[in-house]
This record gives structure tokens, sequence and C-alpha cells, in this order.
């Protein structure tokens, strides 16, 4: 096992590396010259130089890279005008446009975006894997019929429509909830719920589908198997046989695929954070993407990054509990 | 001046309006008690003024922050030397006093400036405002570690051409002088009869030096006006607004401030923001959005609901979209060519294609239709509502091309972007009437930006637009068309690259007038005389329509701004 994390822990690293290697090459080759974006219209040759200068961009593209690499490692001092701003390692760098500190950035929008993603996964978890299993054992009746309508319908509407149909039902019309704003759950548990429960259903409603129709096609094809019809013929009660045994393989695959999507969502969440008002990432990448400000996509990507290396761990070692015959090396 | 912003948010915004319109016509929310809606309610003082935004309030430091007539929010904060005047309409366009006595004082040529402050004026923690505290503010817009702002200052201050900002060069600008406390004296290298109205921008607020926190003070800077910075969360994402105590009304004309509290929300969906004021739930009938325009659900439901259509502020900025010429490109070094491609557009489908006719009038001038511009009505090449494409072909023939020609038009690939592939496609079909095949060159926002305001790069047709940092003539032709503002090193928008010594010596004569009346009407002749060479298209300017919650009184719309004021509104 300890084998397995230190080997798992080298491989993120190096894949971050590489990742911040591969945006660096991107945004050097790309046009847009940040120097002019952070400038503003109409700025002279004269401005354009002196923010060249400001920014770092004047080194070669490798050294740019070096000096954010050692940031990590080391930690790094920047001038506000007035005063020296330090920013600890791990520091990511300083955004372009507004100066500030990229982990305290990260720092200031992460928990929403990791409050959105979570609840969002046990929703689509509960929806999902409950009509999936569902129409795994009614299969054939009204009722598969139903759920499989139902989880079609989801898959097909994009979060988008479903978002606004959402807020326009439940705070528009309905008005059982307010338009949500987003309210930190260290402040307010309660409220944080509140403010957050349509942005989880929406995200969920369309997500639960695909999980819905992997846990019917897995459970259907764990029950069909060989060592389920031996415990049937043991006469284990159909219950214990569902519970017990086949729930534990049909959900394999499961863990695998919601830990692949958690970590998408940390990053992917984009259309869901801005109708329903969640200060998170994603907001924050595009907007930076759209200003080439280098440090903050490449900080938040990498943390995108992380969340999808962390959370392919995780899956491993949940695929290892759930089937013992996984061994972990 | 930017372009106005437009995200790809939009195609999310336009679908879901389409799909929504029809449902939301037929159950919609009751509206109740509309007898209080509008502004024909006395405004009283108190309670809490909620804006729904979908662009941040970015970069909220007063040198940093592009602004015209000081910004909307910007302005509850920062006083100027000058200000815009908060009336209706065309009065709406005037430069008034505001922490100065006057809008200024010009020396004979209009070389030198001089401001007086007002008596009395205070920070929010009770210190005086002083004149050394503009000239400091001014210095920092200089200063690399705060860029962003507008550039009129350094190309307009005698040898501030290099100036760093006060961190690097503390010694600071030698051609302002502050002879005392409530004096200050500028002094620029060329005649500018326009200077009360650049010093209605936010470089030109006080910021006490003992107060400076470099590049973090956007997030609790000293209040000189109406309202003071309670948090600034996430570079203007979430800004709330109290009310300043040693503000006072006594010293200032212009700010109503009648909400004790202003909370600006943004980072909304659009179509989310036009649901909400729609709807007017809870506080959502305390609030307004000053950027974002009715979508087609609301369009369309304005015709037939007269108590939402009472909420709808409409507006005018000062702003042209226009298809550009170089001339230094084949064919379009032919006058004939550009003639005919100015005949055979369709002004019609262009304007369907950006949202329709409640969003945009037709332009055949280069200037806005308001009078601070000069605008003067012409249209040299008359196409009509829809275009005349026999008349684009025979100027072609005439151009020695009788059997067409093939061109490529360079537009932003961003959906429902004012220069986006809905606009080109409508060129692109209209131009075929004549003739004309187009083809279309599509590039990613930033890369469209860099192409076609970089010399080397410029194509020679392409779509683009252009806005008032201030409501005159001269920051709309000046840029555009003074041959001494192209930039070979950076950002250019004399897109024509046209360098013609008889409009260069007119722009300079202009600019020794300071009557403003008297130079409006010379801009206007130029702009004219300019628009017979063909070097533009001019095709609409946009209107803003943007709803407004029930309870707000109030509702005042410059030409200046286009949109409410938030300094007038009130919610009881």
């Amino acid at each position: 096992m300890t084998r397995f994390l230190l080997r798992r822990l080298f491989q993120a690293a190096v894949v971050l590396v590489v990742l911040a290697a591969v945006l660096y090459a991107c945004f050097y080759l790309a046009p847009g010259d940040a120097a002019r974006l952070a400038c503003g219209p109409k700025c002279n040759t004269a401005q354009i130089t002196q923010i060249r200068g400001q920014m770092g961009l004047d080194d070669p593209v490798y050294v740019q890279f070096w000096h954010f690499l050692s940031g990590i490692v080391a930690g790094h001092d920047y001038s506000t005008g007035t005063d020296v701003l330090h920013c600890p390692a791990p520091c990511l760098g300083q955004s372009y446009r507004t100066g500030e500190l990229v982990t305290t950035m990260i720092g200031q929008k992460l928990p929403a975006t990791a409050s959105l993603a979570f609840g969002a996964m046990v929703l689509w978890l509960v929806i999902g894997v409950g009509t999936g299993l569902l129409s795994a054992l009614r299969r054939g009746t009204v009722t598969e019929r139903l759920l499989t309508g139902f989880t079609l319908v989801g898959t097909a509407t994009p979060v988008f429509i479903t978002g606004i149909l959402l807020l326009l039902v439940f705070c528009s019309w309905l008005q059982w909830l307010p338009y949500p704003s987003y309210v930190p759950l260290t402040e307010d548990p309660q409220q944080w719920a509140w403010n957050l429960l349509l942005a989880w259903l929406a995200l969920a409603l369309v997500e639960a589908a695909k999980y819905a129709r992997l846990t019917r096609s897995s459970m259907l094809e764990t029950l069909a198997e060989d060592h389920i019809r031996t415990f049937r013929a043991y006469g284990v009660g159909e219950r214990a046989i569902v519970v017990r045994h086949a729930l534990r393989g049909a959900l394999t695959p499961v863990i695998a695929l919601s830990a692949l999507d958690l970590g998408t969502m940390f990053g992917g969440a984009l259309l869901t954070e801005t109708l329903f008002n969640i200060p998170g990432l994603g907001q924050q990448l595009v907007q930076s993407v759209q200003i080439k400000d280098v440090p903050v996509v490449v900080g938040i990507v990498l943390v995108m990054g992380l969340a999808v290396v962390v959370a392919n761990a995780v899956a491993d070692v949940l695929y290892a509990v759930a089937d013992r015959r996984v061994v972990l090396a | 001046m930017r372009h106005l912003s437009f995200t790809s948010r939009r195609i999310g915004v336009i679908a879901v309006g389409l799909a929504l319109a029809g449902g939301a016509v037929a159950c919609g929310p009751k509206s109740g008690d509309d007898a209080k809606s509008g502004s024909d309610g006395k405004p009283k003082q108190g309670g809490t003024l909620y804006v729904l935004n979908n662009q941040a309030q970015e970069d909220f430091d007063p040198a940093r922050l592009y602004t015209s007539g000081g910004g909307n929010v910007p302005s509850l904060v920062y006083r100027t030397l000058t200000t815009r005047n908060r009336a209706d309409g065309a009065a709406g366009s005037k430069v008034v006093p505001d922490l100065a006595t006057t809008t200024g004082e010009p020396s004979k040529d209009a070389t030198v400036w001089t401001y007086h402050l007002k008596d009395g004026l205070k920070y929010e923690d009770g210190s005086p405002i002083t004149t050394a505290d503009i000239k400091y503010d001014i210095e920092r817009s200089f200063a690399p570690e705060l860029s962003g702002g507008a550039p009129y200052l350094r190309d307009w201050l005698e040898g501030a051409a290099d100036y760093q900002g006060p961190y690097k060069d503390p010694k600071g600008l030698s051609a302002i002088e502050t002879p005392d406390a409530k004096t200050i004296v500028f002094h620029l290298n060329k005649p500018e009869g326009e200077f009360p109205l650049l010093a209605t921008q936010t470089s030109f607020a006080p910021v006490p030096k003992a107060k400076d926190t470099g590049t973090k003070y956007a997030a609790h800077p000293v209040s000189s006006g109406p309202y003071k910075v309670i948090s600034n969360e996430n570079n203007g994402e979430h800004i709330v607004l109290k009310r300043n105590p040693n503000w006072s009304a006594a010293t200032d004309d212009q700010r109503k401030a009648y909400p004790d509290t202003i909370d600006v929300q943004s980072g909304l969906d659009q179509a989310v923001i036009n649901q909400r004021l729609s709807a007017g739930v809870g506080k959502d009938a305390d609030a307004v959005t000053t950027d974002t325009n009715l979508g087609p659900a609301e369009l369309a439901k304005v015709t037939g609901d007269k108590n939402l259509a009472k909420r709808v502020g409409t507006g005018h900025f000062g702003y042209t979209d226009y298809i550009a010429f170089n001339p230094k490109v084949k064919p379009f070094d032919n006058i004939k060519v550009r003639e005919a491609i100015a005949y055979a557009v369709n002004r019609t489908t262009v304007i369907n294609a950006q949202g329709g006719s409640s969003l945009n009038e037709p332009a055949t001038t280069f200037l806005p239709a308001q009078a601070s511009f000069g605008y003067t009505p012409y249209d040299p090449f008359p196409a009509g509502k829809t275009g005349d494409p026999a008349k684009a072909k025979e100027l072609l023939k005439e151009a020695g091309y009788p059997n067409g020609l093939t061109v490529s038009l360079t537009h932003d690939v961003t959906k429902g972007d004012e220069q986006g592939p809905e606009v080109a496609t409508a060129v692109q079909e209209a131009l075929k009437a004549a003739g004309i095949t187009v083809k279309l060159d599509g590039q990613e926002h930033a890369a469209f930006s860099d192409k076609i305001h970089t010399l080397k790069t410029e194509p020679g047709f392409f779509l683009t637009g252009w806005g008032a940092d201030w409501p005159s003539g001269g920051p709309f032709l000046g840029p555009i068309f003074d041959g001494r503002q192209i930039v070979d090193n950076g950002a250019n928008f004399n897109n024509a690259q046209l360098d013609d010594a008889s409009v260069n010596s007119e722009i300079d004569a202009i600019n020794k007038i300071t009557d403003l009346k008297a130079a409006a009407v010379r801009w206007g002749a130029l702009d004219k005389k300019i628009g017979e060479q063909a070097l533009t298209v001019p095709l609409w300017h946009p209107v803003y329509k943007r709803l407004f919650g029930k309870n707000i009184k109030n509702v005042v719309i410059s030409d200046w701004t286009g949109v409410l004021d938030i300094s007038q509104v009130a919610v009881k």
C-alpha cells in the first residue's frame, strides 16, 4: 500500500509538471499579447514595454517557467508598489491582471467549486444508483420504462436549460427558494445547503442518467454471473443476494466513474456556476483565459489536474476495497 | 475605448430565451403593486439597492479603472475634479464641476488648466481632500503595477510620455503643480479644449498617499464620495457599499445617494438577471442591472405587458459598429470598391443578426447620433434600408471588376458578439447580391483583436466598433483618423492608416476650442468630410434596454452612459 501511494505521488508530480509546461508553451505560442491585454485599450508602446517588464515577460519562456517552478518550492516576493507582498511556497505566482496571488485566488474559489462538486456527486449517486437498481430489479415493467425515459430526458437536456427551468419554477413561480447566492459552509451550513440545492440538482439530473444506465447494466450482468446462481441454488434470500453480493460487484465501475467525474467537475461546471451565482474556479478560468492571465490559468488547471489525479488514486483504492481480486502495487 | 463585451454565455442565454419565450408570456409571475412602480413615486432615503450584473466591477482602483465619465458604481466612491451632469438624455452629456468649483479655467491657448477645490471636502475618515492627493492618483495611473487606465494624460501632459509612476519615480510629474492644498494646475504639451471632459475619469480622484497600498488598494479604497467600500470580494465580484457619513450633499449637487446600502453582485448569468428583475420576488424588487440588456424572452414580453414595459430603461451610449477598410490592402485601395460595398450593405439584415431593431439603430455617420458629438446627418452612399446592389455593381464595373470580385472579411468567431459570425454572414449575403463573393475569415476573440489592431497583420476588410470615452467628437474621430495616432508597435486604431494633413490640422484646430458647442459643430463637419472617403461603412448604433425592479424610483438615464445612474436611484 505504501509503495502504491509513493508511486502514485511521483506519477502525480510528473503529470502536473508536464501539464504546467504544456500550458506555458501553449500560451507562449498562442496569439495575443498578455501585456497588451493587461494594459487596456489604446496603450502606447512605452506603456506596453513597462508593463511587459513588470510582468517579467521580457525573459525567455523557459526562464519564466523556471521562475514558476522555483516559486512552488521556495516562494516569491512581489512588489505592490508601496510594499512587499510575500508569496509563501507553494507559490503559484501572481495574476498579471490584478497582482493578486494565485494561491489566494484559488483559496477563495476552491471551497465553492468543491461544495458544488461533492454535493452534486452525492445527489447524482443517490438518484443514479437508485433508479439504476430499480430498473434492473423491475426489468420489463412500466416502472423500468418510466425510469429509462426519465434518464433519457436527463441526459438529453443541457445543464443551462435544466438550470434555468429549475430557477424559473422554484424561485420565480413557486417561490419555495430564493434566487441562490453562495454562502460558505463555514458561515452558515444550512444556508449553504439551501443556496446550493438547485445547482446540485441541475448537475445531478444531467449526470444521474449516466449512472442509472451504468448501474442497471452492471447489476444485470452481475446477477447473471455464476456465483450469484450458486448463491441462489444454496437458497440465499433474494434481498441478501442483491445487497450483500451483487451490489458490491455491480458498483465497482460506478465508483471508478464517479471519481473521474468528480475530478473533472472541479473545472468543468462553468455554466452551472454562472447560472447559480457560485463564485467558483470555472468562471475564473474562463475570464483568465480570455485575458491570457497565464499564472492564474496554470494555477487553476494544476488544481483541476490534481483533483483528477487524486480522484483516480482514490478510485483505485476503493476498487480494491470493493473487489478483493484487485491488488494495489 | 474598449469594445462592448459580450461573452460566449450569450449563446446559452439566447437559446434559453427562445425556448422560454412562449412559456414566460403565458404563465409569468403576477406583477403586483404596480401603482408604486416606475419613477412617479417621490424618492426617499433609506433601504438597500441591489445591482445584479454579468460582468464583475474589476480593477476598482481609481488609477486602473477605464471609465466613461467616472463610471457608475465607481462614481459612488470616487469624486473627481469634474463629473457628468446627472440628467436624462442630452442634458446628461454635459460636464459639470465635482470636487472643483468650475469645470476648469483654461489659459488662452488651452494648454494650461487650473482648478480650485470646493470648501469642506472630506474623505470617509474625516480628513481633508487636497489637490496633492489628486496629483498623486494621476501619478499612480502611470505605474505599470496599476495598468489598465485611460492613456490620454500620457499623451497630453508635458514630459509624461515615459513616466513610470510614483513607486519607481517618486519625484512625480512636473507637469502638474499644486501651489496650495486647494489649487491644481495642469500643463499640457498641446491645446486640449476637452480637458474638462477628461477630468471626469477616475484618475482625477484623490488618493491619500499615506493610505495607498499599491495593488491592494482596490479592496479598501478611501472614499471621497457618498458611499464607502465595506467589502470588495474576488476583485469586484461582490461589492458592498454603505453611506459615508463624511460626505456632504452641500458640496455635491450631482449624487442623490438615496439608499443607505448598495450591494453589487456580479458574475450572474444574463438570462437569470432578466428573469429575476422581471419576477421581482423579494429583494429583487429593489434591484437594477447596469450591464444586461433585455433578452429575447423579455423583448417579446414587453410589447404585450404594459407593467413590464414601464420597468424598461432605454438609453443611448455613444458607440458605432462599423466595417473598416485598410486601403493598404488591395482591392480596398480603390475607393470605388469601398463605395460599392457601402452601397451593397443591407443594414436591416445586419441589425437583425445583432438582436433586432429595438436594440440597434441603423447608422450612416461615424459619429453617434447625439448633438454633443456634433452629429451631422449625412449618407454619402445611400443604401436605403436593404442595400442597393445595382448601384454597387455599377461602381464595381467602373472600378474594373465587371464580373464581380472575391474578398475576405475578418471577424470574431464569438457567437452573439458585435463582430461575430452572425453579422459577418449578413454582410456576406448582402454583398453576394452585388456580385461580391465574401470569404469569411473568423478569428478567435483575442487573436481577432490582435490581428486588426496590429499594423503588420491588419486585414483589408473587417468588422469593428468604437465607443466614447466622453461624449464629444474628439475621442471619437482622433484615435481613428488622426495620422499621428497611428501606432507602429502596439494597438493601432487608425484602421485606414489615414494620415491626411488637412484632417490632422483640422483636429488640431478644433482641440484649441474651449467652447464645446462650437467644437461639436466642427467635429460634425469633419466627420462628414472623412465619411465621403468611404474608409468605413457605419452599420449601427446600439440601444440599451435594461429592466429595473418594481420598487425603483427616480430613474435617470443620460446620453453619456446610456444606463440608469445608480447615484440617482431610490428604493423607498
